[in-house]
C-alpha cells in the first residue's frame, strides 16, 4: 500500500511536470473561455451606432394589380434588407447582383410563381421560404376577399395560431442529445488519449531498461494500479479544469447565450446525470487504461505500441460507433445497446447514453455498474499479471495466447 | 546471515532453464555466480529476488524461507537503465522509497552515496546528460541506497574506467566488511578472483562446480608442471606429445597421473639445466573454461 502511494505520487508528478500535458490543458481552458466570452465581445461591437450600417439590398420586380401590396409585404417581412422595387430588366438585375450592389432579387411572374436570383446560394438561405410564405398569404387573402370575406376576417383566419404543449414523461431526447454527445465524445477522447499515454509510459520504462530495477523494487500490482490510477486522476483533473473553465465562463456570460438553446441545454444538465457521467468516466477509464498498460508491457520498442494497442482501440471505437449510431437513430434502447450496456468494455458509454436519453430502471443501472466494478478489479489484476510476465520479455512482441498461457502458469 | 538456494528449478514453456540450482552464501563474504551467456544466471537472480516464482526448490535465509519484507536486496542489473529524462535525485529517492525507505531517510542516504561515488555535482541533472560510466555509478546508488542485506551486482565493472573501477572496488570491499552478502555475476574473472571467497559455476541450468575458491584451486588435479629453463625447447622436444612450449623459456608438462610428479621432477633436474619447476595452479579463467566451456 505504501509502495502504491509512492508510485502514484511519482506518476502524478510525471503528468504535472509534463509540459505537453500542462500546455494542452491550458490551451483547452483558454479556448473554451474565449468561446464562452465570444458573444460578449461581439455585443460590444454590435452596440456601435447603427446609422451608417448599410443593410443589403433586395431587388423586387413585380407587376400587375397586386404589385403595391407585394412590395409592402416584402418590405415588412424582409426587415433586414433594403427592399427596392425595380423594372423588369433581367440583365441589369443580374449585373447588379454579380457586382455585389444588391444581394438578391425576386422576379415575380405573378402571385403564384417567381424566380430567385442570388450570387452565392448559402446553406442557410431561407429567403425563398420566406417569400413563399408572403405570397401564399397574399394569394389566400385575395381568394378569401374574392369569396366575400372581409379583409379583417381573412387576416384573423390566416394568423390563427394553435396552442400546444409537450409533456415528456421520460427524457427529452432533443434536449439531451447535444450534451450526451459531448459527454460521450469527451469520454472517447480522454480514454484513447490517456490509454495511449499509459501504454507509452510502460513501454518507455521497458525500453529504457528502468524496468529491470523497478520490477525488483515493487510489486507488479502496485505498479499497475499506481500508474493507471495516477493517469486517471490526471485525466480527471484535466476534464475538471476544462469543464470548470467552461461552466464558470458560461455563468459569467449567461445573459449573452440566452438565444442559443443548444449551449443552454448543455449547461443546464441535471446534477444526477453529471454524477453518472463521472462514475462511468472513472470506471470506463480504468478498465481501458489497465488494458493499455498490459499491452504496453508486452512491447519491446516504442514503435511497436501503435500496432499492439490496435485491438483495444478497435474495441473502443466499436463501442463509440454503436452508441453514436443509436443516438442519431433516436432509438437508444435497441437490442444491441441493451447488450452493450452490460458488457464491461462498452457499458460506460452505452449505459450512460441510455440513462441520459431514455428511462432505464434503477436495477439495470445497478447491475451494469456492478459488472463494471467487478470487471475493473478483474482486468486490473489480470493486467498486473500480464505486466509481470510482459516486462521481462524482450525481442519480438509475443502473441496474446502465449502471454495468457504464461500468466496462467505463473 | 546465511543465504541458501536449494534445488531451484524453472521452466519457460517446454524449455527447462534451471535444473536444480543449489548454492549457499555467507554474510561478510562475496560469492561469485559464474556461467556462460544463457547458463541461467539472470533467471536464478530473478528467482532469488522474487521477480518470478520457481517451479520447485526454495530460497532460505538462516534455514528459514526468505521473508522479502524483512530481507532487503539491492540489485545492479546487467541491462543498465533508469529514467533518462528525469532528475537524478528524484528517481534515486523514488527507488529508495519503493524499497521501503521514508522520504527523508531516502534523500539523506542518496546524498550520502552520491558523495561517496563523487557524483554530488550531478544531483539535479537529468540522467541522459551523463556519460555512460557516470550513469552506471548512478545506477549503483539504486542498488545500495536502501542499505540492503544482500547486494547483487551483475557485471558491475563493465564500462568503467580504471579510476572508477578502483572506486567501485573500494565500495564493494566496504560493503563486504559491513557484513553484507555480496553476490557477483561477471565474466571478468580477475575481479571474481579478487573478491570472491566462494563461487558457483553454472552450465546449462546446473551447478557444475561450487565451493571455496582456494579449495577448488588446490583440489584441481595437480598433474601439470610448469618448467622454467633456458633449455625449454629441448624439454619440449624430449617429452614431445605431453609437453607444450609456453614461451622461449617456459614449458608446460602434462603428467599421466599426479603420482608421477616427484619422479618427473627428479628426471628433469638430472637431465636439463632447470631454473624452476612448480606444480601448475589453474587460474579461475582456466577452471571456468574447463567447466563452463562444454554445453551439454
Amino acid at each position: 500500500m505504501k509502495q502504491f502511494g509512492t508510485i502514484l505520487l511519482f506518476e502524478l508528478k510525471y503528468y504535472f511536470k509534463n509540459k505537453i500535458f500542462v500546455g494542452v490543458t491550458i490551451f483547452l481552458m483558454a479556448a473554451i473561455v474565449i468561446v464562452m466570452f465570444f458573444p460578449r465581445f461581439l455585443s460590444l461591437f454590435e452596440k456601435m451606432p447603427e446609422t451608417d450600417e448599410k443593410r443589403p439590398t433586395l431587388l423586387l420586380c413585380a407587376e400587375g394589380e397586386n404589385a403595391e401590396s407585394i412590395v409592402e409585404a416584402f418590405t415588412a417581412s424582409f426587415s433586414n434588407y433594403e427592399v427596392l422595387s425595380m423594372d423588369f430588366d433581367i440583365d441589369k438585375l443580374q449585373e447588379q447582383i454579380s457586382s455585389g450592389e444588391a444581394e438578391c432579387a425576386f422576379v415575380l411572374d405573378d402571385l403564384t410563381s417567381y424566380t430567385y436570383y442570388v450570387n452565392n446560394l448559402t446553406m442557410y438561405d431561407e429567403n425563398t421560404y420566406q417569400a413563399d410564405q408572403i405570397l401564399q398569404n397574399l394569394y389566400r387573402m385575395n381568394t378569401m376577399i374574392q369569396e366575400g370575406i372581409s379583409p379583417d376576417q381573412a387576416e384573423q383566419i390566416l394568423s390563427f395560431q394553435i396552442e400546444h404543449k409537450v409533456e415528456s414523461l421520460g427524457k427529452d431526447q432533443m434536449e439531451n442529445f447535444f450534451y450526451t454527445y459531448i459527454m460521450i465524445f469527451a469520454l472517447y477522447t480522454v480514454i484513447l488519449l490517456y490509454g495511449q499515454m499509459v501504454a507509452t509510459n510502460v513501454a518507455t520504462e521497458k525500453s529504457s531498461r528502468a524496468m529491470e530495477v523497478l520490477i525488483t523494487s515493487a510489486k507488479p500490482t502496485s505498479m499497475m494500479f499506481g500508474k493507471v490510477i495516477a493517469s486517471c486522476m490526471a485525466g480527471f483533473l484535466q476534464i475538471l479544469c476544462v469543464f470548470g473553465a467552461a461552466i464558470l465562463s458560461f455563468r459569467l456570460n449567461e445573459a449573452y447565450w440566452d438565444e442559443n438553446s443548444i449551449i443552454r441545454s448543455f449547461f443546464d444538465m441535471p446534477m444526477d446525470l453529471l454524477l453518472y457521467m463521472l462514475l462511468f468516466f472513472v470506471l470506463g477509464f480504468l478498465i481501458y487504461a489497465f488494458l493499455y498498460g498490459a499491452i504496453g508491457s508486452t512491447a519491446s520498442k516504442l514503435e511497436d505500441i501503435n500496432t499492439s494497442v490496435m485491438p483495444i482501440t478497435l474495441l473502443f471505437i466499436f463501442a463509440f460507433l454503436v452508441v453514436v449510431f443509436s443516438m442519431t437513430n433516436g432509438n437508444v434502447d435497441n437490442l444491441l445497446m441493451k447488450i452493450c450496456s452490460y458488457v464491461p468494455f462498452t457499458s460506460p458509454m452505452a449505459m450512460f447514453t441510455r440513462i441520459a436519453m431514455s428511462t432505464v430502471p434503477w436495477y439495470e443501472v445497478l447491475i451494469s455498474v456492478a459488472i463494471l466494478i467487478v470487471s475493473v478489479f478483474g482486468i486490473g489484476i489480470l493486467s498486473a499479471k500480464i505486466y509481470r510476465v510482459g516486462v521481462l520479455l524482450y525481442g519480438t512482441t509475443p502473441k496474446i495466447g502465449s502471454i495468457l498461457k504464461s500468466v496462467w502458469e505463473a | 546471515m546465511h543465504l541458501e538456494l536449494k534445488e531451484i528449478q524453472k521452466s519457460f514453456g517446454p524449455k527447462q532453464v534451471l535444473k536444480g540450482i543449489s548454492f549457499a552464501a555467507e554474510s561478510g563474504k562475496a560469492f561469485g555466480l559464474l556461467g556462460r551467456n544463457g547458463a541461467g544466471k539472470t533467471t536464478t537472480i530473478r528467482i532469488l529476488m522474487d521477480v518470478i516464482p520457481a517451479d520447485a526448490g526454495s530460497v532460505l535465509i538462516d534455514g528459514q524461507k526468505i521473508d522479502y519484507t524483512k530481507v532487503g536486496i539491492g540489485y545492479l542489473p546487467e541491462e543498465r537503465g533508469l529514467y533518462p529524462k528525469k532528475k537524478i535525485i528524484d528517481q534515486l529517492v523514488y527507488f529508495a522509497q519503493l524499497k521501503g525507505m521514508k522520504k527523508g531517510d531516502a534523500v539523506q542516504s542518496v546524498d550520502k552515496w552520491l558523495e561517496r561515488l563523487e557524483m554530488s555535482e550531478y544531483r539535479n541533472k537529468r540522467l541522459d546528460t551523463l556519460s555512460k560510466g557516470n550513469q552506471q555509478k548512478i545506477q549503483l546508488v539504486t542498488a545500495l541506497a536502501h542499505d540492503p542485506d544482500i547486494v547483487i551486482l551483475d557485471e558491475p565493472f563493465s564500462g568503467l574506467d580504471p579510476v572508477n573501477a578502483m572506486l567501485l572496488k573500494d565500495v564493494v570491499k566496504e560493503e563486504i566488511t559491513r557484513g553484507k552478502i555480496v553476490l557477483f555475476s561477471s565474466h571478468q574473472m580477475n575481479y571474481i578472483e579478487e573478491f570472491c571467497d566462494s563461487i558457483a559455476i553454472l552450465n546449462d541450468g546446473r551447478v557444475v562446480l561450487q565451493g571455496d575458491l582456494h579449495t577448488i584451486k588446490h583440489n584441481y588435479k595437480r598433474d601439470k608442471l610448469v618448467v622454467r629453463s633456458e633449455q625449454a625447447a629441448r624439454v619440449a622436444e624430449a617429452f614431445a606429445a605431453s609437453c607444450q612450449l609456453l614461451n622461449n623459456d617456459t614449458a608446460l608438462l602434462r603428467l599421466s597421473s599426479p603420482e608421477e610428479k616427484t619422479q618427473t621432477m627428479k628426471l628433469l633436474v638430472d637431465r636439463f639445466d632447470i631454473d624452476e619447476i612448480k606444480v601448475f595452479e589453474p587460474s579461475l579463467n582456466d577452471i571456468f573454461v574447463e567447466y563452463a566451456g562444454s554445453q551439454e
